[in-house]
């Protein structure tokens, strides 16, 4: 038996039962609907004041009916799986379609995907539908004990781990039938530190698509050894001297520059309403030659990557921008439709509970040629990007924001003064173009990234170091 | 099987299987959208959803779960397994059920947060409203790009049992219409404007001018520059002003103060910000979003001020915190936050609406939109990224854009110049216009 007949059984459907709901859905017209079941369970186990004292288990289980005519949407969706239910949620999503031929010939399977544990992206060897409680609770009380002995000035710790798996079964009229297994792991320490009166705090994760072999000791020791790091760091950290001036920003975690400032806009969604900066730019030059941004649902193991998106689309990797020329969008089906070109694979939602929208995976930038100390050598006077919190976009605008937790000053080429809490604002589309050197050190980072475009999605972002000439740093005067 | 007895009969497991004490919370929600782009219809999302939310305290252990699968045979086993898992954790002696002498019991007037009109609107109806929206200003100015308006409402139901006896149970309606314009700017540049409006009541929602609104506030972002970087007086919009609020709320939060992660611990009963500054709660505002008698803890919620005339009057403690703290249990959180300038002889009884305190300001910049940011929770240093309008001598001058504001959140208090009498009664917080002196902006 596969998993896809597994996940069949799991949801209590046959194909006949998918063809009949289906027919119902276009029974008033449309030119495509599908089918989207979850059965996911989440548990989260959590640490404060030293002792592991909280636990948790959260079931959502259900199944969501989209009709598409043109690109108009209806979407409904049922948490009880009995025919009966699934039949009502079609018929009300059947509602944004009334003028087409109805459908009602039922939908031959033309395709199926299987997607195997073993096969994928993310293959687990240790499901944590098997793993205990008992079995994590000694990686919290390490991660504690880690914090506490690595700084005298460390006064609390609180810690989570967070696991999950959602089976996924899916299917549409044009006879795609696939399904997937798709686990998370998610571990978030926060330190807080007190010298003389003076208090900060600090956060770090780790998020894998992974089971149980994911949670060793060398990535709760890591952790640890982050976290007190970047909170110790902020202690000798002061506000710049706010203004625009150069940005270093640092390889990793500064891919969430990327995300902001262009990715969103390259969402094809508001490119097909033309209501993003980027909406003529197809074919065109807009950042230097030496820049090539990607979005990528295909590294294993990680936070953003799918085996297929959430319109049964097997996943891949994008180029967004190759050498300079924007080549690509991110597309759903119904933008993928709208430009006569194929999904990319991006039609992504956060539960059956939403209908899919392009979105993200793991959006990175290719390596340039350069090396980080060269390009901070050339900076005169400038902030050099450490850590990176939460960041946010006018697609319209293109003004984009990001949270620098922590960095240095930049002053005659050599980092100087550590600063913190400051605010980076800039327009995507200047941004780009103001990219002048890329370092060869990108890295992927695997912090807990989710996007809040109308609905969560577990994401993940990367960079090189590259230095953007000039941005608008808060500050002070 | 009825809500309540599904309840019932989770607690009942809960109890079978071993466990001390338990609170049951049982929602359910039916809500639609209908959106409306260029004038043709969109999207339309119809659902219904109930989850079931279990916390247990048993041998001095917690834990907190929920689902949404809740046939009698399924749910049994789910709480069997969450006793189970409960358990296994440490003991953590603070976990308890509220004393019952704080408990809610009932007889409050009728706070008036529901209309059954949700189960009365036709699918096609409230398309219309969605389309009459992006109707007022569809192809009414040749610099539109797009026009999407979205009508949706709520019906949304809450009951609460727990094994020490109490029972509560409300239920909430909403109506909300929105739209959101964007047009024709320089260069690639496509400025956005939105508004909406949201009522308990269907006949209460404001359901025109709502998409004029959203054009006009497009189009004067037109021609928006950067802003030289300096001190400035900065008014906050009503549409945003909470965001100054925010950061003090959550250091009132038990936790952030437990977690030694507050700007605001040991604070109480201390002046800490401007004199004239002061902070309520108004948990009982009849026909008021938010409006509620108890919280979730089952505690009876009561008017409280927060902030009065600057000095921290109140924290934010459950039963958890109260007794890590040992502090007197207040309330888990706001329910209605208002915000309002003090009543001191000499001061405007009335208060000044947004045109007044621009004049009052005289020169400065009006913040209409907050863009990403964060406030360190330790210290208060916040640096949040905006656009606005420059203002002189009470008159707006220009639009700005791509500027951040820094400062830490108790400065900025201590620098205030008003706090308005206008209040959006969409919003659940009912924070008006704010006006501050010395504020670094940085542009330029």
């Amino acid at each position: 038996m596969t998993d896809t007949y597994q996940n069949m059984a799991l949801f209590g459907v046959t194909i006949e039962n998918l063809n009949k709901i289906l027919a119902t859905a276009l029974s008033k017209g449309g030119d495509y609907a599908d089918l989207y079941f979850e059965s996911s369970k989440a548990n989260e186990l959590s640490l404060r004041d030293g002792q592991v004292n909280s636990a948790g288990t959260h079931v959502d289980y259900g199944m969501g009916v989209r009709v598409l005519s043109g690109d108009k949407t209806g979407y409904a969706f049922t948490e009880v799986t009995t025919m009966e239910e699934m039949i009502k949620a079609a018929k009300a999503a059947s509602v944004i379609a009334s003028q087409n031929k109805s459908r009602i010939d039922g939908f031959p399977v033309a395709q199926i995907l299987e997607t195997k544990a073993g096969n994928g992206y993310y293959p687990q060897t240790k499901e944590w539908e098997h793993i205990s409680v008992s079995h994590k609770i000694p990686f919290l009380q390490r991660l504690n004990g880690k914090i506490f002995s690595s700084d005298d000035r460390v006064n609390k710790v609180m810690a989570r781990i967070s696991d999950s798996q959602s089976s996924i079964l899916f299917y549409n009229s044009e006879g795609v039938l696939a399904s997937d297994v798709r686990p998370m792991l998610s571990i978030v320490a926060t330190c807080i530190m007190e010298s003389n009166g003076r208090i900060e705090n600090g956060s770090y994760s780790r998020s894998y698509r992974g089971g149980f072999e994911f949670l060793t000791n060398s990535l709760i020791d890591h952790i640890a050894k982050e976290v007190v790091a970047s909170t110790s760091f902020l202690f000798n950290a002061t506000r710049p001297k706010g203004g625009q001036m150069p940005v270093v920003m640092s390889a990793g975690s500064s891919g969430i520059l990327l995300h902001e400032a262009i990715g969103h806009a390259f969402e094809a969604d508001f490119n097909r309403m033309d209501t993003s900066i980027f909406s003529n730019k197809m074919g065109e030059k807009i950042c230097s030659q030496e820049i090539s941004v990607v979005d990528d649902g295909t590294i294993p193991f990680n936070r953003g990557s799918i085996n297929f998106d959430d319109e049964g689309v097997p996943s891949q990797k994008t180029y967004m921008v190759r050498e300079g020329i924007l080549e690509s969008y991110l597309h759903d089906r119904i933008s993928a439709k709208h430009y006569k070109t194929n999904p990319t694979g991006n039609g992504r939602r956060e539960s059956f509970r939403y209908m899919p929208l392009p979105r993200m995976r793991a959006t990175y930038m290719e390596n340039g040629k350069n090396r980080e100390e060269d390009i901070i050598a050339s900076v005169k006077k400038g902030i050099f990007a450490l850590n990176f919190s939460n960041g946010q976009v006018q697609i319209g605008a293109g003004d984009f924001t990001f949270f620098v937790k922590s960095g240095y000053l930049i002053e005659n080429g050599k980092l100087t003064q550590p600063v913190k809490d400051i605010n980076i604002i800039g327009n995507g589309p200047e941004a780009l173009a103001n990219i002048v050197a890329v370092a060869s050190n990108n890295i992927i980072d695997d912090s807990t990234w989710t996007c809040g475009k109308e609905q969560y999605c577990p994401v993940s972002c990367g960079m090189p170091s590259v230095l953007v000439n000039k941005l608008i740093v808060g500050g002070n005067e | 099987m009825l809500q309540k007895e599904r309840a019932k009969i989770a607690l009942e497991y809960a109890k079978q299987s071993g466990c001390d004490n338990a609170r049951v919370t049982l929602s359910s929600a039916t809500q639609s959208s209908f959106t409306v782009r260029n004038n043709q219809t969109e999207r339309i999302h119809q659902s219904k959803s109930a989850s079931l939310y279990i916390q247990l305290f048993t041998n001095d252990r917690y834990g907190s779960f929920s689902t949404n699968r809740m046939e009698t045979a399924e749910l049994k086993k789910f709480i069997e397994e969450a006793v189970r898992v409960t358990k296994l954790v440490t003991p953590d002696t603070y976990r308890s059920l509220p004393d019952k002498s704080l408990y809610y019991t009932g007889n409050g007037k009728d706070l008036e947060q529901h209309d059954n009109s949700t189960s009365k609107l036709e699918p096609s109806q409230k398309n219309q409203i969605a389309f009459d929206c992006s109707s007022e200003i569809y192809k009414s100015d040749p610099r539109i790009i797009s026009v999407n308006s979205e009508f949706s409402d709520l019906d949304d139901y809450f009951y609460m049992i727990d094994s020490q006896g109490f029972e509560g149970e409300s239920r909430q309606s909403s109506f909300s219409l929105s739209c959101e314009c964007s047009v024709k700017g320089k260069g690639e540049s496509r400025p956005e404007g939105w508004w909406y409006e949201s009522s308990i009541f269907f006949d209460s929602l404001k359901k025109n001018e709502i998409g004029k609104t959203a054009l006009e506030r497009a189009l004067s972002r037109l021609g928006s520059v950067k802003l030289k970087s300096g001190k400035y007086n900065m008014v906050l919009e009503n549409t945003i002003s909470s965001r100054v609020i925010a950061p003090i709320i959550s250091a009132l939060n038990g936790a952030s103060l437990q977690q030694n992660n507050s700007f605001l611990k040991d604070m109480a009963g201390k002046k800490v910000f401007d004199g004239n500054f002061r902070l309520f709660d108004n948990p009982h505002l009849v026909k008021h979003a938010g409006s509620r008698y108890f919280d979730g803890e089952g505690i009876a919620t009561k008017p409280m001020a927060i902030i009065e005339n600057g000095v921290v009057n109140s924290y934010f403690i459950n039963t958890y915190y109260s007794k890590k703290l040992k502090m007197p249990v207040t309330i888990e959180g706001p329910s209605v936050p208002m915000c309002k300038y003090s009543e001191s002889p000499g001061n405007n009884p009335s208060g000044r609406d947004l045109g007044e305190i621009l004049k009052h300001c005289g020169n400065g910049v009006l913040v209409t939109g907050f863009n990403g940011g964060n406030t360190n929770s330790s210290t208060g240093d916040f640096s949040f990224g905006a656009e606005g309008f420059v203002f002189e001598n009470g008159v707006i001058k220009h639009p700005v854009n791509e500027i951040n504001i820094t400062g830490n959140i108790i400065t900025l208090w201590n620098n205030l110049i008003d706090i308005g009498n206008d209040p959006r009664t969409s919003s659940r917080w009912l924070i008006p216009t704010l006006a501050f002196e010395n504020v670094n902006f940085s542009g330029i």
